[in-house]
């Protein structure tokens, strides 16, 4: 039995689980849930809507080349069972999940790398920009004492 | 306050059930796709008198998959913003399952290992004695 993966959104499509559409030149489509469906019937593209794995991938948003992704693939030769194979097959696929989840995080890291500094930039350009509003206590006791000698002035001339 | 309106009130709008029926099923954009391929350009190039379709089928806008009913129409519509954005749409690589298995981490299948042919074995054989 073969798991297929959902035209929309890449995810898996279980047996008993989604819907699929066979167009009028036989070419088939598989939709894990209806909310894919619906999306194709709009006739929306995969690559543009953000919540898709093809979106991601395409965005730059997830690992798309490494040697970790040349382990699963569609087998269409079909091999003897043999203890020792598939003993070993499971340990393999163990061991290329946790590399492939170590280069991911990685990957991950080094993309959000930058977003620190860029905050910082940002939030600095914004203070800069309404710094009129800034309301600090030196700030005002420079502005009263301005008032306090304009009085005194005020008063001199007055007085004399 | 909470939430006043109801969710999925849209259920009953005519309009949009009408929109996505099959008998409204237009051609996809990877249909399209191949329909504008230069060795598909014969297809098209001379069509028949249909006069079940909008103008006998002689006015047909390959890029939109659209009959239209005369020659005036048919220009108005080459001018007009749907079809440009069209064209625009035509211009990257159509969306296929096999990007859809890449995005998931499931590579295409190996082709198979072509088995050499028996003259070739021969030959080798030959050149081994």
């Amino acid at each position: 039995m073969r798991l297929e993966k959902c035209y929309f959104c890449s995810s898996t499509c279980y047996p008993g689980h989604g819907t699929m559409f066979v167009r009028n030149d036989s070419k088939t489509f598989r939709f894990c849930r209806s909310k894919c469906h619906k999306n194709f019937k709009m006739k929306r593209n995969p690559r543009k809507v953000r919540w898709t794995k093809a979106f991601r991938k395409a965005a730059g948003k997830e690992m798309t080349i490494d040697s970790t992704f040349q382990f699963e693939k569609r087998r269409n030769i079909p091999v003897r069972y043999d203890r020792d194979l598939m003993a070993t097959t499971i340990r393999a696929m163990k061991r290329s999940q946790e590399i492939k989840a170590k280069r991911e995080r990685a990957f991950y890291k080094n993309r959000m790398s930058g977003n620190k500094l860029q905050k910082k930039v940002e939030n600095q350009a914004l203070v800069q920009k309404h710094i009129h509003l800034v309301d600090t206590p030196q700030i005002k006791k420079i502005a009263q004492a301005q008032k306090v000698a304009e009085k005194n002035k005020l008063m001199d001339i007055d007085m004399s | 306050m909470g939430r006043l309106r109801r969710s999925r009130t849209h259920k009953g709008i005519r309009d949009i059930q009408r929109k996505y029926r099959t008998r409204q099923y237009m051609r996809d954009i990877d249909q399209i796709h191949d329909d504008i391929q230069p060795e598909n350009a014969e297809k098209f190039a001379k069509p028949e008198l249909d006069p079940d379709l909008p103008g006998m089928g002689q006015f047909y806008c390959i890029p939109c998959a659209k009959h239209h009913i005369n020659k005036t129409s048919f220009d108005e519509h080459l001018r007009g913003k749907n079809h440009k954005k069209r064209l625009k749409v035509l211009k990257d690589a159509p969306y296929s399952q096999e990007e859809a298995d890449r995005a998931a981490g499931l590579m295409p299948a190996d082709k198979k290992a072509k088995k050499p042919k028996e003259e070739d074995m021969e030959v080798e054989k030959k050149a081994v004695a």
